[in-house]
């Protein structure tokens, strides 16, 4: 390639406005000041142990991650038998399906937190714990769908076939001819699912309530009435679970697969 | 029996969305319509109320300008990206990804960061002599679009890469051997192909700023409401269900609307060679 | 001075290894050449540095009076075929071959009669209005042609222009490119990997290995007398052994057979190579003095019109093609002998 000045610049420049303001996040977290200051004065990890030490951030913590993985491991098991199907000749209206299968996506999350409130919630009077489980489990499943479905239609389907006319029951060849083919586009979904369900805010803010608050539910409430460097310590350390998550998706199936 | 079993195996989770998503829906959004009598009378003095009218129009104008300024710093510096070394654009997209998969909430406190009245901006503009009183930037129609740009530009990026990198390298030589400069060549070659990328990508963006809650909350305060917020307070602070329900029809229907405007721009452009030879 | 010249071409993507190093060519106006050799052997790379799409770390690169070596691609005025074609696929046959014209700010009147008399010049009117994923490769590859052609370039440029095509069609269009390239007097680069193509069309050829240019002369002579053993197993000599000089155009083998020759190598120690159908074969001893060697059978194949021996010499395995039926059969005794004017020392 030969070299571009404008334009690297400006990739640069872009590059610098999507880090600089996560940067300045991490830096005002170890600043002594009780209010947030940029620049710090002093230095302090203060912050960090105040965040360990706040009972409704860890419970809020506990709780996100139940709900993403209890949603997610649902969404798996409805979603990967439900993508195969789809990919299979012979299902009439397939099209339909799958699309109703994606709606999730479509409709507005907090349409779909305040229809699940209020007909769930209020109406039939199930517990809000199964409503937010549900509501995750919604958001989730068009991940699996999408991901575990594309690579089933690549996957090439004569190698199904032999397994039959090897013996193998329907069932034995998918458990043990696709299953094991499609085993890194399923951890990619679920990776996927978990963050997004994680990370979720319009769906967990209606289906929240007394000791039912995920993280970042938690969070947002948190930062309406305060402002000090707990907050930019609990985003740190948020910042570097995903760029755990990242580095373990990188190095089980690269990144470049799952976007 | 064997050509039921697909459908056995899709049973439980078209259940579940029937159940749980279209139920539900159905459920909220029919007594808007029905009240004794069929009619759009909700609808109508929805729309009546200006101040309802003005967080639908503000809805508008936010995600036109979020997609707009998107598209504008997202097409170079896809093209940037692109144009790089694998081991690069690995980089580069674990780069741009990373903030896509960063709590939302934590993007929009950067912000606050940044833009409120004692924030990083007020103090460097008063350092360099450009103020002397600290600008109302927070909790503006002008900070929803800030961080709503900086929500969803990453989508953008990544979406316009996966289109670009496809793009044979060549065809942007040949449009330079014939006479075009990089920069015409990018404009007359390059832009057109990447426009399914870009339509994309718009959809993304529109759609999402359109729907996105944790901005306009954390960023755009009480005055600044966007359809979003004004449905939960409607819902949880006010009490209001049938306004709520109003909105949340609205808005799905004007998702539906301009994913479907935006599909009918990207067939009318993308014109080229629908039957092969 | 040559029309052409690429003087002392140096180039490296990474500062150590040169891709191409101190390569050096010259063309006469009207000239159709060829750079042929392996794929990685800097032939392509050649292209782009004449082009413009590559910037050489050193040396110059002249066409006429004027230095290039540092003017952009888009103002060198260089048409281009590119090995994909590379046609813009958001634009119709007519837009694509337009595009170029359009930069150049000509009238519209004058676009379209350009435009039109190329259209029909490479048979492609009746396509015009169609977008490429619509044509045939051999049509895609006349589009890319007349692109090219019609901005009236000072040099044309071709990037292994058939290679996508199948052989057929192949042996077509060279021919056709050759017929345009004469009437249009246009000054030609032409890149392949395929030596009877090369050949074919050529007026001379650049046969190129690791980024050096081995030899530079007309196909019949290199065809005829290739200077170096690259050269040589290239276009098809495949037989090559040691010999020793004794005299000017006298030489022996490794097991002492006396070889006479009408070339002579500087050297005391050389290589003489020969191809396979110029080897001759005979069931008995010619009794000649020189240039005969005894082997025996190994392998025989049937290739059509001739048979092919792989026959075991005391100078080793020696490849033969012989036209006499019935021919020979495995294990059979033979004089294998080589003809003087036919021996190469590479």
């Amino acid at each position: 390639m030969r070299k571009q000045r404008g334009l690297s610049i400006f990739a640069g420049a872009v590059f610098a406005f999507l880090f600089i303001p996560l940067i300045i996040i991490t830096i005002t977290a170890f600043g002594e000041n009780p209010t947030i200051q940029f620049p710090i004065t002093g230095f302090t990890f203060q912050w960090f142990t105040a965040v360990f030490e706040n009972q409704s951030f860890m419970d809020s913590f506990l709780l996100s991650l139940e709900v993403s993985l209890l949603a997610t491991l649902l969404a798996l098991i409805i979603g990967i038998p439900a993508a195969y199907a789809l990919t299979r000749q012979g299902v009439k209206g397939k099209s339909w399906i799958k699309s109703f299968f994606l709606s999730p996506t479509i409709i507005p999350g907090v349409v779909v937190g305040y229809s699940l409130f209020q007909f769930i919630v209020i109406r039939l009077q199930i517990p809000l714990f199964t409503g937010l489980l549900l509501g995750h489990f919604l958001i989730s499943l068009p991940y699996i769908i999408r991901v575990v479905g594309s690579s089933l239609e690549q996957l090439d389907f004569s190698i199904e076939e032999v397994a039959w006319t090897l013996g193998s029951t329907k069932f034995k060849a998918f458990i043990s001819i696709v299953l094991p083919n499609i085993s890194s586009s399923i951890f990619a979904s679920f990776m996927l699912a978990f963050i997004n369900s994680f990370n979720n805010i319009p769906v967990s803010q209606f289906l929240s309530g007394p000791g039912i608050s995920t993280l970042p539910t938690t969070l947002m409430n948190y930062i309406e009435y305060n402002y000090n460097p707990v907050v930019s310590a609990l985003s740190v350390l948020l910042m570097l679970g995903t760029i755990i998550l990242m580095f373990l998706i990188e190095k089980t199936l690269g990144l470049a697969k799952v976007v | 029996m064997s050509k039921k079993i697909p459908y056995l195996i899709l049973a439980p989770g078209l259940i579940l969305l029937v159940f749980f998503l279209l139920i539900p829906l159905v459920s909220v959004i029919w007594p808007t319509f029905y009240n004794g009598t069929l009619s759009f009378d909700s609808y109508i003095s929805f729309f009546k109320d200006t101040y309802n009218f003005g967080i639908f129009i503000r809805t508008i104008r936010v995600s036109i300008i979020v997609t707009v300024m998107c598209i504008i710093l997202g097409v170079p510096t896809a093209y940037f990206i692109a144009g790089t070394s694998a081991k690069w654009r690995g980089l580069l997209m674990a780069l741009t990804l990373f903030p896509m998969l960063t709590n939302s909430v934590i993007r929009s406190f950067a912000w606050i960061n940044l833009l409120g009245q004692n924030g990083v901006v007020n103090k460097l503009l008063a350092s360099i002599g450009i103020i002397s009183k600290p600008l109302t930037l927070l909790y503006t129609e002008f900070s929803i679009i800030i961080g709503s740009i900086y929500l969803f530009l990453p989508i953008l990026i990544i979406t316009l890469v996966g289109v670009m990198e496809n793009i044979n390298p060549e065809i942007m030589e040949a449009a330079e051997t014939l006479g075009a400069s990089r920069i015409k060549a990018f404009i007359k070659v390059v832009l057109p192909l990447s426009i399914p990328g870009i339509i994309v990508g718009s959809i993304l963006v529109f759609t999402g700023t359109l729907t996105a809650y944790t901005t306009p909350q954390l960023l755009g305060g009480n005055r600044n409401m966007m359809l979003s917020t004004f449905l939960y307070q409607n819902a949880m602070t006010l009490g209001n269900w049938e306004d709520a329900s109003v909105i949340a029809l609205i808005m799905i229907v004007t998702t539906l609307i301009v994913m479907k405007g935006f599909n009918l721009i990207a067939n009318r452009i993308d014109k080229r060679g629908e039957q092969d030879a | 001075m040559s029309f052409v010249d690429l003087k002392n071409i140096r180039v490296s993507y990474d500062g150590k290894n040169n891709i191409l190093k101190e390569l050096n060519l010259s063309m006469e106006k009207g000239e159709l050449i060829s750079l042929l050799g392996p794929s990685g052997c800097g032939k392509t790379t050649t292209l782009r540095v004449i082009a413009g799409l590559i910037e050489p770390n050193d040396g110059t690169f002249t066409v006429g009076d004027s230095n290039l070596t540092k003017v952009p691609v888009h103002k060198r005025n260089f048409g281009m075929v590119f090995q994909s074609y590379a046609l813009f696929p958001h634009l119709t046959v007519r837009e694509n071959v337009g595009f170029g014209l359009k930069l150049r700010k000509e009238k519209k009147e004058v676009i379209e009669k350009k435009v039109q008399a190329i259209l029909e010049a490479t048979d492609l009117s009746h396509y015009a209005e169609r977008y490429p994923k619509q044509l045939s490769g051999g049509q895609r590859q006349r589009v890319a042609l007349a692109r090219a052609l019609v901005i009236e370039p000072q040099l044309l440029l071709l990037d292994e222009p058939l290679s996508n095509l199948d052989a057929k069609l192949r042996i077509s269009m060279r021919i056709e490119i050759k017929r345009i390239q004469r009437k249009l007097g246009i000054t030609t680069v032409f890149v392949t990997h395929d030596q009877e193509e090369c050949f074919s069309i050529s007026d001379k050829v650049a046969v190129m290995n690791n980024g050096v240019i081995e030899q530079y002369d007309s196909p019949e002579e290199i065809y005829k007398n290739p200077k170096t053993e690259f050269v040589a197993r290239f276009i098809g000599f495949e037989n090559f052994f040691a010999l020793t000089k004794q005299d000017t155009h006298t030489y022996t083998t490794s097991d002492g057979t006396l070889i006479e020759t009408v070339h002579s190598a500087g050297r005391q120690q050389t290589t003489g190579t020969i191809r396979p159908d110029d080897i001759l074969l005979s069931a008995h001893d010619q009794e000649i003095p020189s240039n005969s060697l005894a082997g025996t059978i190994r392998v025989r194949t049937f290739l059509g019109k001739s048979y092919q021996y792989e026959v075991e010499t005391s100078i080793g395995k020696l490849l033969v093609n012989d036209v006499q039926v019935p021919g020979y059969q495995v294990g059979d005794k033979v004089f294998v002998v080589i003809p003087k004017e036919k021996l190469i020392l590479v």
